[in-house]
């Protein structure tokens, strides 16, 4: 690859076209597509993916059982409308802001657009708003009544706090259509599919803007997440990494101050991301809140070698004052490292294709495949670029650091303080090597208190509307984190006829049914409705009737649903769920069952309560279907009930919450055997997202440990020894220990992007350490001595392993500034990794070598070129 | 004077109110009148078996098995009184309904759950609940009164009367108008369709078989489909018989619970 090097810098302005052309060519790919995809329909466009379901692929069981079972209860993703007035005594419930309400609510109903013939929009039948839901409530003496909740916009104060007191009578309403407290609403809005709640919501908060009232209206629901996340994203991706960009422009002139030189990493690094995110779409895979990071995780990366060159170059340079002896003598020293620093890269993030995430092995496979074209372009560019500088523009490059003489050379303080780290290394190894061994003790302690935890709704910072909008939500009312819990029943299927069965009926008709055994009971209803047609009188005819009724009776009993034990099995664990305090509230069956009871008991306290039969609930529950929303009822059980649906609502989306739930219903239904077989199984985006977490953590590990594995197999290959290969492991390790102690330490909990750092430690702590030690070790040979040779690895090799610190470390300091958290954590950490990683190269391997300088050299002596 | 037949429950409603200047040799009451008339108060009284089949918008069936019962209680196809009484599914068997229709009136509606033992009386805000969880609502079963509408003749066909109706007290019902096809020779309501307030078609009724009993074209297969909710609810009609002499003591609260079981046959 040297001999790439110089080709390139013998053709430089070939290169530089060929590369300039096939960057145009990769914009234009993207570009015509996304502008215009009716005129190239051949063309991958751009497309944002911002839904966390597809963290898992979408043939995943998980998903594929969350979409059967949205569609079987009838289920929508919802954007929730809270209303809340904090002026009005009496919050909501009052004339003016319920009027708006109705408003809002017709409005909604309304929203619906055509999209190649299919309808887009509101499912108008299951908005829940108060004008749209129904109230059962007494009538008068012996009577029942159904009704709109409120029908007609309230006219008066009184009709407005009767119409709170209602709602918060109904426990299907209460603390989910109305706040604990009874002063704040809010309202649900089904909607065809996620991607069309942004439309959706900007149109409700045209609507909103036109109301006088002195309400806040916060529009939340996971959608309107999602679909804000991509709109930050965008941010984040056209601001912060840009900004990123012009600061480690600015250290880097810092550095080397010369403005025309240092162009060159940042046309790398620019043209590594382009090739890397037009590969990424022109081969039709999203832009996914993981690929997102693409450009941020890969410039420093493509900044980090070019750097090595420079920094290379600023010191040897002025030594020969000739570009091409310099530059040979720079990528002599630095092409075997900089090969082996980038491969290590690629591996720590091409094992990230093992794991079971797709978005993320989109990402890991990307960032390996834009490494590697930023480390193609570093050896090609950089020094074809040197050589497009008239030398006269190099004049003075570097001399900043030697004196006129050309001897002894000035130090800056930075240099001059890694003299004094190289000496302090070989004189205090043992300490170094005890803080280590201390640190590294107080890392383990903080990895076992790692926390692994989640939530798609603080990826937002604690200030954004999504955010407080989901605060004000979860203090008033029960939760609005939906998580489903079914139960389906998996008993025998009592389908044909059996002695046991005969023996049920009436005995005069009972040998009649002898021909009929084994046949479906399908099969025998038809032929008693025969039976009964052809009745002579009506003893007879009765007598058939009542079989008909005790053969129902048997097929009813697979209507498992319907049996009082089942409920109040059902109830049971309700009242468990509220007793451990991790859920907010549940809205079942049993619930809607127990209120119409309740009803039809003069609406007292005692009667809300499950009946005592199995035809009493179905009675129950034929007496609900009168109602205006018979349909509801199909959210919560199947036509055939055989299958339940708990909705649990949970006041926090974190994954740890809704793990502990999971845990304590598992706990529950092994503690208290159910009436009849049962399986239970969740679904629900918030349950969703504990899915891939779990894979997501577990598929780290496992890709992490195969990639460390197989960086130490390089390092034990490009040093041709284990020992050294060991050696360049240390600091990446305790980098990566350090960082997830202390994450482990303050309570920082294991997310998405933080689990995805260890892939970037892996990459980049590794590249340190090479650089290091690859000097180290020709440097030494030179020498044949440790002490002498420090002196001269704190050098330039030093130097150059600091200034990549500083300028990466720094340069990534403007994530900070993202609006979205995962950035910001991921700013942090690359630059905490970089700091770690550097100060680790240049403390613990010089310590090392102190210590085990004849083991270390003994070893590797047949070994080394 | 009415020897006519009665077409068990069924949708629509038209009625009477409004003439229009439309070139016809009836008068858009006539017309309504005849159809109401043909819809809910043909004989004296009538019976009729009831299979209705709800099938919902993923295609799942449920079907209730029901007897209907319906006596006059004048000749000016006013008030009249119902007894709905199921008889399968198995669990809600002996389940009844009682109503007594009045004109100008909410109906009075009584419900008896033998499993609770209890009979309840039922009062809805309005007539628009759904029936039995069907995509019919009662006020298609027992007939929405023709003044609560103004009608208009708003075309004619070879076989059809098409009526607009359009509700007096729009904030009573959720439907902004529903346009009705008269068949010119039964007066049989063949298809109603309901509007919603954009002007668009959500809830339709159909009337699929028509067979002469005892004189009377009847209705022996309708269809409700709902758009909004998805799924429609069929009903087919068997044993239709008219002018049985049905005594007026069985439709009352004391019959509820112990079912006049020999004209339920």
């Amino acid at each position: 690859m040297q001999s790439l090097s110089s080709h390139a810098s013998q053709h430089s302005k070939r290169w530089f076209s060929v590369v300039g052309f096939l960057s145009l060519l990769l914009l234009a790919l993207v570009a015509l597509p996304t502008l215009s995809p009716t005129t190239f329909p051949f063309l991958n466009a751009l497309h944002i993916d911002t839904d966390p379901e597809n963290m898992l692929s979408e043939t995943e069981p998980v998903r594929l059982f969350h979409n059967e079972m949205k569609k079987e209860f009838g289920l929508y993703d919802m954007i929730v409308v809270g209303v809340v007035n904090e002026t009005n005594p009496q919050g909501v419930f009052n004339v003016e802001t319920l009027n708006d309400v109705v408003q809002l609510t017709d409005f909604a109903k309304k929203i619906g657009w055509d999209e190649n013939g299919v309808r887009h929009g509101v499912i108008a039948a299951d908005v829940m708003a108060p004008s749209t839901v129904d109230n059962i409530e007494q009538a008068g003496v012996g009577t029942v009544r159904f009704e709109w909740l409120m029908k007609q916009p309230a006219t008066t104060q009184a009709e407005a706090l009767a119409i709170a007191q209602k709602a918060q009578r109904i426990p299907f309403l209460n603390n989910t259509l109305i706040s604990d407290d009874g002063k704040s609403l809010a309202l649900y809005i089904p909607i065809t599919a996620k991607k069309d709640s942004y439309k959706i919501a900007e149109m409700l908060k045209a609507e909103i803007s036109t109301f006088k009232g002195t309400d806040t209206y916060h529009i939340t629901g996971l959608p309107i997440a999602q679909d804000q996340f991509g709109i930050e994203m965008f941010k984040q991706m056209a601001i912060s990494a840009p900004l990123a960009m012009l600061l480690i422009f600015a250290l880097m002139w810092y550095f080397f101050r010369h403005l025309n030189l240092i162009i060159a990493p940042m046309v790398v690094a620019l043209v590594a991301v382009i090739g890397t995110m037009g590969l990424l779409i022109i081969t039709g895979n999203t832009v996914h809140i993981m690929s997102s990071m693409i450009p941020i995780f890969i410039m420093p990366i493509a900044v980090l070698d070019a750097v090595h060159i420079l920094s290379d170059f600023f010191d040897k340079y002025p030594h020969s004052k000739n570009r091409t002896t310099a530059l040979r003598e720079v990528m002599k020293e630095l092409s075997k490292p900089m090969l082996f620093t980038s491969l290590t890269t690629c591996a720590g993030f091409a094992s990230l294709a093992f794991t079971p995430i797709p978005p993320v092995q989109v990402f890991g496979v990307f960032i390996a495949i834009g490494v590697a074209l930023a480390w193609f372009l570093t050896i090609t560019l950089v020094p074809a670029y040197i050589m497009l500088l008239p030398e006269k523009s190099l004049l003075g490059f570097g001399m900043g650091s030697t004196n006129e003489a050309g001897g002894v050379p000035k130090l800056s303080l930075m240099g001059r303080g890694l003299l004094r780290l190289g000496g302090f290394t070989f004189t205090h190894a043992k300490l170094i090597l005890g803080i280590t061994l201390v640190l590294s003790g107080v890392a383990y302690y903080g990895i076992t208190k790692i926390q692994i935890n989640d939530n798609p709704v603080k990826w937002f910072e604690a200030n954004h509307p999504i955010r407080i909008a989901d605060q004000a939500l979860n203090k008033r009312f029960a939760g609005t984190y939906m998580a489903y819990l079914t139960f389906e029943a998996v008993d025998d299927n009592l389908d044909v006829l059996t002695p046991s069965i005969i023996d049920d009926f009436a005995s005069n008709v009972q040998a009649d049914l002898q021909p009929l055994l084994g046949s479906p009971l399908s099969a025998v209803e038809e032929k008693l409705i025969g039976f009964q047609d052809d009745a002579a009188s009506d003893e007879e005819w009765e007598a058939w009737e009542a079989a008909l009724v005790t053969l129902q009776n048997v097929q009813q009993q697979r209507s498992t649903f319907k049996r009082p034990d089942v409920l109040a099995y059902i109830e049971g664990l309700q009242a468990y769920l509220l007793e451990t305090g991790l859920v907010g509230k549940s809205n079942t069956l049993p619930d809607i069952v127990k209120t119409v009871h309740r009803e039809l008991f003069l609406g007292e306290e005692e009667a809300y309560r499950i009946p005592d039969t199995q035809n009493a609930v179905a009675q129950t529950l034929l007496t609900y279907q009168g109602s205006h929303r018979p349909q509801d009822l199909w959210h919560f059980v199947t036509p055939d009930y055989r299958k339940t649906n708990l909705w649990i609502q949970l006041k926090s989306g974190d994954n740890k919450d809704m793990a502990a739930v999971i845990e304590a219903v598992d706990g529950y239904v092994e503690a208290h055997p159910a009436p009849t077989a049962l399986a239970h199984k969740w679904f629900g985006l918030t349950y969703i997202n504990v899915v891939w977490q779990q894979r997501m953590v577990a598929g780290m590990l496992d890709a992490f440990v195969g990639s460390f594995v197989i960086v130490l197999v390089m390092m034990v290959f490009l040093f041709r020894s284990f020992w050294w290969g060991l050696l360049s492991m240390v600091p990446l390790s305790l980098t990566i220990g350090l960082i997830y102690g202390v994450i482990g330490l303050i309570g920082k909990d294991y997310d998405m992007p933080v689990a995805v750092l260890s892939a970037l430690s892996l990459g980049l702590a590794v590249d340190y350490a090479i650089h290091f030690l690859v000097r180290s070790r020709e440097i030494r040979q030179r020498y044949q001595n440790w002490q002498m040779s420090v002196k001269e690895v704190f050098g330039e090799p030093g130097r150059a392993i600091a200034r990549n610190v500083i300028v990466i470390g720094i340069g990534f300091t403007p994530l900070l500034a993202a609006p979205l958290v995962p950035y910001q954590t991921v700013g942090i950490f690359i630059s905490a990794i970089l700091v770690i990683a550097g100060a680790g190269s240049l403390l613990i391997l010089p310590a090392l070598i102190t210590l085990f300088e004849t083991t270390l050299f003994k070893a590797s002596k047949e070994g080394t070129s | 004077m009415k020897k006519i037949a009665f077409t068990a429950a069924l949708a629509t409603t038209l009625l009477l109110t409004l003439n229009t200047s439309f070139a016809t040799d009836m008068t858009v009451e006539g017309i309504v009148d005849k159809a109401n008339h043909t819809a809910y108060y043909q004989g004296d009284d009538g019976k009729a078996k009831v299979t209705m089949t709800i099938t919902d918008s993923q295609g799942r069936d449920r079907t209730r098995d029901f007897v209907i019962l319906r006596k006059d209680d004048g000749v000016d196809d006013g008030a009249q009184k119902m007894y709905v009484y199921f008889r399968r599914p198995a669990d809600v068997n002996k389940t009844a309904f009682l109503v007594w229709k009045q004109t100008g009136q909410a109906d009075d509606r009584w419900l008896y759950l033998p499993a609770l033992d209890l009979v309840k009386r039922i009062a809805a805000s309005d007539e628009r609940t759904s029936f039995v969880g069907s995509h019919f609502f009662y006020e298609d079963v027992s007939g929405r009164s023709p003044t609560e509408d103004t009608h208009e003749l708003i075309e004619e066909s070879d076989q059809f009367y098409v009526l607009k109706s359009t509700p007096k007290e729009p904030q009573d019902v959720e439907f902004s108008y529903y346009k009705n096809w008269i068949h010119k020779g039964t007066y049989i309501p063949v298809k109603t369709e309901f509007f919603d307030k954009a002007g668009t078609s959500y809830r339709t009724y159909e009337a699929l078989k028509v067979e002469t009993v005892q004189g009377h074209p009847t209705i022996t297969q309708s269809k409700m489909t709902d758009q909004n909710l998805g799924g429609s609810t069929l009903m087919d009609y068997s044993k239709v018989e008219y002018d049985l002499g049905l005594p007026d003591e069985i439709f009352s609260e004391r019959y509820l619970r112990t079912a006049p079981r020999q004209y339920l046959r």
